[in-house]
């Protein structure tokens, strides 16, 4: 059972993702150039970004799998939706690790509102929000509905957030930090590592769906079990 | 489609005004969070007008949240949903009428704790007024337009009463955020020009989430 | 040198938090797993 729908697809993504991977530390940490003012530091910004990137990628996902829940009512789209919530978070997570432990070197501080980073946080609560909904309904059909309009309002909400943050950010100027743009050297390095955070996210959300399948399939299983007793 | 509305409208206003079991617990909380803030807020004494915009929005949103929840949590009590679930209508009307009942309780909690705030606060307000009211009406729609979808979708849950602010407060920070900036504007300054852009937001906002949750509240209604 | 702490700090937090998310996926497929050895003992015996 462990090996159902685990294709030679899934090696092939696999065997990719290892290579990009390996590839993306080594651009990120050694072939990048030091960038001239934060110096090293600057090599968060490679995986920061590639995963802030790959965790959008995520949530847009979301959207369109709770979408085409709503229209469709096929499970298949709940258990996307599910997985893409739950990987789009753990991205996040890693993004606002790794913005705290950038800024505290080169700005003096764990955290500042710019933004950015509150849009981030937002973000990610707006996802954990979209995961709570899920753990506390029972019923699986109801279950999955209820997280697809949760799903379309948050990322409606997302653009909304950032506009309303940026502007409030700009009526009460903090220090203006946010990063300019990239050296073309560095430009290499960065895409490796954008490619590299969208394998990630592709192998992680068909793992994920695969264990929502298999753990439905059960459920079904079960409750087949109880109605012939 | 206005008849309907209102006879929904009518309905949730009228179970209020018998029990008034949400407007009071909404008043009371409102007092509480504005005596706490002023204990909280005890250090910064001196500037503590400048404070006064945020607290007022935290009391608004907490009484919100508090009359959203009981609005499914008594429907869902006595099966009052299934009767409402028969009539013969768009479920979109359901949701014009609760929303806007939602906001009629809300508006009615904020200007009391408003009043209350400007003793606690030793505050004199006079032509401000108005625009201080297009600020409470037009943020709360924002808040009951997307409040009332999600409380909805609480009430299918187990906690529902513990879900509701976990869910709502994120989604509902860009009126929180434009609201407390509006009141700032009349409050602390006097440029009402600068109002255009708060308002325009919270107004798309209020658009963007009344038209979703017009067109999804059937589905979170289900059974 | 204090530069290198963060810079190894930052990529060290990438991989546990991946870590853990990878390990949370394979605790929650052996839990089916025992599960579906449940079900298979339940079936044999009968």
């Amino acid at each position: 059972m462990a090996h159902r729908g685990r294709s030679r697809f899934d090696a092939l993504l696999g065997g990719a993702l290892l290579v990009a991977m390996v590839l993306a530390l080594y651009m990120a940490l050694l072939q990048a150039p030091r960038e001239a003012t934060m110096g090293d530091l600057q090599r968060i910004f490679y995986f920061h970004v590639a995963a802030a990137i790959a965790g959008l990628t995520a949530f847009a996902v979301n959207f369109l799998a709770s979408l085409l829940y709503v229209v469709r009512k096929e499970r298949r789209w709940d258990n996307l939706a599910v997985s893409s919530a739950e990987i789009g978070v753990v991205l996040f997570t890693i993004v606002l690790i790794t913005g705290p432990i950038w800024a505290k070197p080169v700005w003096f501080v764990w955290w500042t509102w710019s933004p950015r980073l509150t849009s981030s946080l937002i973000l990610w609560m707006l996802y954990v929000a979209y995961l709570l909904v899920r753990n506390y309904v029972g019923d699986a059909d109801r279950r999955a509905m209820m997280s697809a309009v949760f799903g379309i309002v948050a990322f409606v909400d997302a653009p909304i957030v950032w506009f309303s943050i940026r502007w409030w950010r700009d009526l009460h100027p903090g220090p203006m930090l946010e990063t300019g743009g990239l050296s073309p050297a560095m430009r290499p390095a960065f895409l490796v590592c954008i490619v590299a955070f969208q394998l990630l996210l592709v192998y992680l959300i068909r793992r994920r769906m695969f264990l929502e399948t298999a753990r439905e399939d059960l459920e079904w299983i079960e409750r087949q079990a109880e109605l012939r007793h | 489609m206005l008849a309907k509305i209102w006879a929904v409208y009518q309905k949730d206003l009228l179970l209020e005004l018998r029990t008034k079991d949400s407007i009071n617990a909404m008043l009371f909380f409102g007092v509480v969070v504005l005596v706490i803030f002023n204990f909280a807020l005890e250090p910064m004494r001196d500037s503590i007008h400048a404070a006064v915009p945020g607290v007022l929005w935290v009391a608004f949103a907490f009484a919100g949240t508090l009359g959203l929840n009981r609005m499914f949590a008594t429907e869902k009590e006595n099966s009052c949903l299934q009767g409402l679930l028969m009539l013969p209508t768009d479920r979109g009307i359901l949701y014009i009428g609760k929303m806007l009942a939602a906001s009629t309780f809300m508006l009615v909690t904020e200007v009391v704790i408003f009043v209350l705030s400007l003793v606690f606060f030793n505050l004199s307000v006079g032509s401000e007024i108005p625009w201080l009211f297009l600020v409470f009406l037009v943020g709360t729609l924002g808040f009951t337009a997307v409040g009332t979808l999600l409380s909805a979708i609480s009430a299918n849950t187990r906690m529902r009463e513990v879900l509701l602010p976990l869910i709502l407060f994120p989604v509902i920070l860009p009126i929180l955020i434009n609201a407390v900036e509006a009141t700032g504007i009349i409050l602390n300054s006097s440029d009402y020009g600068a109002l255009k852009l708060p308002l325009t937001i919270m107004a798309v906002f209020t658009i963007v989430f009344g038209t979703l949750a017009y067109l999804f509240f059937e589905y979170v209604l289900e059974e | 040198m204090d530069t290198m702490n963060y810079l190894f700090a930052a990529y060290t937090s990438i991989w546990i938090v991946l870590a853990v998310y990878l390990y949370s996926i394979h605790a929650r497929e052996k839990k089916l797993r025992a599960e579906v050895g449940r079900l298979k003992e339940m079936l044999g015996r009968k």
